[in-house]
């Protein structure tokens, strides 16, 4: 009998361990992280016509990057007048084509018309990825345009981008 | 009392303190409190940015409390994701997670790429940090990304 007792005790013992210790639990956290919108224009090229002989034509081109990873609508909100230059003899409006380009030369996507109030935005999807592109202005002066007086002629071509 | 009452009461005596003696051991049971997300916060296509177990501000923390040997175990993503399914790569390396105590004292350096048994101390809260690379593209999109990481805490054997 006491032999029964004492297997009775160590079976006892034995069983509250094993039912206390199975024990397993979960938990989670979040991870998380923002990819931020890039948008912002590089610095840049200046179009420049050079010194010009009066009763000359010329030309120059420049340019300025943007970069993006986003659709952009670009609009010039000068309008008629966006490259005028101003001089001592007045003002002058050089002829322009404009556009946008994967390289600093080459327009791919082609504003409708570089001076005009309207028709003047030109909206370009977002790309596949983080996209370097030229916003390029070409400009060029008919030999009559350059016989005027001397002096520095000079004027801002501003250009708008807006993240679509 | 003859040796048969005295089975008797040695039975009703075990059956008796059974159910007692479980919640006292159900006391220091394990716990797991989320405190901190591991958060990367705003990044820029095309990058690699790691956040370190030191990290105070971006790692993920989380308290753990509970008695003896435990098993800390993790499921780890890999990738945070967008609802459109877009994904920033993440990847995890020993040494990425760790044991402190409140105070901010190492414990111990931890592995979430192994099972980790580490020794918890009379239901003494310890914080689980964790860190991690994530690994953005040119092509990644703008966007808010997330995943969740799993954590499992075992008593040994169980």
């Amino acid at each position: 009998m006491n032999r029964s007792i004492r297997v009775l005790a160590l079976l006892g013992a034995l069983a509250l361990p094993a039912v206390a210790g199975a024990q397993s639990i979960t938990g989670s956290i979040s991870a998380s992280a923002d990819i931020a919108t890039v948008f912002s224009f590089g610095a840049p090229s200046a179009l420049s016509f050079g010194t010009v002989t009066p009763g000359t034509a010329a030309t120059g081109s420049g340019y300025i990057p943007l970069t993006r990873n986003v659709g952009v609508i670009y609009s010039l909100p000068d309008g008629a007048t966006t490259g005028q230059l101003t001089g001592p003899g007045g003002s002058l409006l050089p002829t322009y084509t404009c556009g946008v380009g994967s390289t600093t030369t080459t327009i791919v996507s082609a504003f409708t018309n570089c001076n005009t109030a309207v028709a003047n935005q030109l909206t370009l999807a977002a790309p596949t990825g983080l996209l370097t592109e030229y916003v390029i202005f070409n400009g060029s002066l008919a030999a009559a345009q350059t016989n005027v007086a001397p002096g520095i002629y000079a004027g801002t071509i501003r250009v708008t981008a807006t993240p679509n | 009392m003859t040796p048969r009452t005295g089975l008797h009461a040695l039975f009703a005596l075990l059956l008796a303190s059974w159910p007692a003696p479980l919640p006292a051991q159900a006391a220091p049971s394990l716990s797991i409190v989320p405190v901190q997300d591991l958060a990367f916060g705003l990044l820029l296509p095309g990058r690699r940015e790691a956040i370190t177990a030191n990290d105070v501000s971006r790692r993920a923390v989380v308290a753990l409390a509970g008695s003896g040997a435990v098993d800390v175990t993790l499921v780890l993503p890999t990738a945070l994701e967008t609802h459109a399914g877009d994904r920033i790569q993440l990847h995890f390396a020993a040494g990425d997670a760790a044991l402190l105590t409140t105070g901010g004292a190492t414990l111990s350096p931890l592995d979430p790429l192994q099972v980790n048994r580490v020794q918890l101390g009379s239901d003494r809260t310890v914080l689980f940090v964790l860190g991690g690379t994530a690994v953005t593209s040119h092509a990644t999109r703008p966007g808010h990304y997330t995943a969740r990481v799993t954590l499992l805490l075992s008593n040994p054997g169980t």
